[in-house]
């Protein structure tokens, strides 16, 4: 048993470092954006066609790489934030390079689901674009947008595992390093047990807070 | 207090236009409940939403306490807007938010400070019923509650307007009611001016002193409500006033009259007193009585057999007694 745990507990924190670190700052960057990409909607409190469309098509082209691919891609961008294109730390540039874009539209598809009538009515009241932003935008879409940031960490999961084979470690790291290239299966079947439970408890702490919040 | 010139809307899509208000020149005195009704259709929506700039004016002007609102830039038509208060027919109430911070949410704007808050909210509370609603959400009110909040929030600012787009459509006869009669209490004791959109006579006659007809875009009868629905003169009122009902076609024999009475002679037993002077019969189609603000106004549809001298002299007869007269069928 202790055997496990030792092999374990390192590859798990560090999956659970990539993924709450690049989360974190997926929230960020991408909740501004998408929110950035709603407003400026020719129909929206703050139009502006230009910058619309840009933000767009940017997002467009990230997503269209794959996530293997734009982590090599990008390489010589994370050299220059974190220094060196190998390790944990440095995984975490490409999965907010690849995520924010995801999370953006997450964010967007959320905010879009705002009542217009309610942001008309904080229009007729006076409101300015920032505090409808801050006071009715986000309040209103919260229970979704806490639905949205699960659905990204899951997904950040799943591309850490990717970035194990740059050598940033992690769960998914352990499952091939073990598990393929040493043929020990139960090493893989371990690995991949404690993903499901991983995305369980994710999941249903998602749920349950956006349960909460909810008051439609 | 609200003096609307010339004001056009043409929405444009593509290489559609469409005109919703032509030249609409409309005068609201301060303390007026000033009621605005058409079909759908008729522009009324597009109207009282260019009065706010929810929707930018084609051209015209849009005068509110002598401020021609055209002319104001963003920050400045925001400070204009927190002086007008307006109600919806979906409420737009803050999911989110209680009661108390949906009621709030307009002082917060203006960063109105916590203990302000309060006691406003409390009086607002009060005023609308709904005190022991303080701390639940819209999603836990029925819809007249929840319009009591929307009129709450409204009122927050202390606005000089109040703007009601349908603010009772999508609610129940008795509830439309209570929720009229909070209006017309607000407008007795706050002073306030209250601009009423609607597709619904009952709102007009119920609460309004003047009232617009809107068709096509067009005003086509305008003035106090008493004189509207007493004398339309307009074939689109009428059919608001009215709603007539058609009688059977055996029924029409003989001469048959429509009579309007007004405040003057709703009071006088005028039906005896004709049967008595002409010694003649009269027979009662159909009728009614209407209170508009209090005021009654009657109709009634008679028959009776008579030549046609005789039928003149009935006419002037009832003229003299302020009865308005018009013939079916003769």
């Amino acid at each position: 048993m202790n055997h496990w745990i030792e092999l374990l507990t390192p590859s798990l924190l560090e999956t659970l470092y990539m993924v709450f670190a690049s989360v974190f700052f997926t929230i960020l960057f991408g909740l501004p954006l998408g929110i950035i990409l709603v407003v400026t909607d020719p129909n929206h409190i703050l139009p502006n066609t230009r910058l619309n469309g840009v933000l767009s098509y940017i997002i467009n082209i990230t997503r269209s790489l794959p996530f293997i691919i734009l982590m090599i891609f990008i390489f010589p961008f994370t050299r220059l934030v974190v220094g060196t294109t190998i390790g944990t730390t440095a995984a975490i540039v490409p999965l907010i390079i690849a995520t924010t874009p995801f999370f953006a539209r997450i964010v967007e598809t959320s905010i879009k689901e705002v009542d217009w009538g309610v942001v008309e009515a904080s229009i007729s009241m006076g409101a300015t674009p920032f505090q409808i932003i801050m006071k009715v935008l986000i309040p209103e879409s919260m229970s979704s947008l806490i639905l949205g940031v699960t659905i990204t960490i899951i997904n950040v999961l799943g591309y850490s595992a990717m970035a194990g084979t740059v050598g940033a470690g992690g769960l998914g790291d352990l499952a091939i390093r073990y598990g393929y290239h040493r043929f020990q299966t139960d090493v893989m079947i371990a690995t991949i047990i404690l993903l499901i439970i991983l995305v369980q408890i994710i999941q249903s702490t998602g749920n349950k807070i956006a349960q909460i919040i909810n008051k439609k | 207090m609200i003096k609307i010139k010339n004001l056009s809307k043409v929405y444009t899509k593509g290489r559609n236009q469409v005109t919703a208000l032509e030249s609409i020149t409309l005068d609201i005195h301060k303390g007026d409940i000033y009621g605005i009704i058409g079909l759908s259709g008729a522009g009324k929506s597009s109207l009282i939403r260019c009065i706010n700039r929810l929707e930018e004016p084609t051209s015209g002007d849009i005068w509110i306490n002598g401020v021609n609102l055209v002319t104001l830039k963003s920050a400045e038509l925001r400070n204009a807007r927190k002086k007008m208060g307006m109600i919806f027919q979906n409420f737009n109430l803050l999911h989110s938010k209680t009661v108390f911070e949906n009621i709030a949410f307009p002082l917060r704007l203006l960063k109105t400070s916590e203990k302000t808050i309060t006691e406003k909210v409390k009086k607002l509370l009060d005023l609308v019923e709904l005190s022991d609603k303080a701390h639940v959400y819209p999603s836990q009110l029925s819809g007249g509650q929840k319009q009591r909040v929307g009129i709450a929030r409204a009122l927050a600012n202390e606005p000089d307007v109040l703007l009601c787009d349908e603010a009772t459509s999508a609610l129940d006869p008795k509830t439309t009611k209570q929720i009229l009669d909070l209006l017309k209490n607000i407008n007795k004791e706050l002073g306030l001016t209250i601009v009423v959109i609607t597709h619904e006579m009952e709102v007009i006659k119920e609460i309004c002193s003047h009232v617009a007809i809107l068709e096509g875009g067009y005003i086509v009868e305008e003035g106090h409500t008493i004189d509207i629905f007493s004398k339309p003169g307009n074939a689109v009122t009428k059919h608001f006033v009215e709603q007539m009902q058609h009688l059977p076609e055996q029924y029409l024999e003989g001469k048959v009259l429509n009579l309007s009475f007004t405040e003057g002679s709703a009071g006088t037993p005028i039906i005896s007193r004709l049967t008595k002077v002409f010694d003649i019969d009269v027979n009662i189609l159909s009728g009614k009585i209407e209170y508009i603000q209090e005021k009654p106004i009657g109709k009634l549809t008679v028959q009776m057999h008579v030549d046609c001298h005789k039928l003149l002299d009935i006419i002037t007869y009832f003229e003299e007694n302020h009865v308005k007269v018009e013939v079916l069928k003769q």
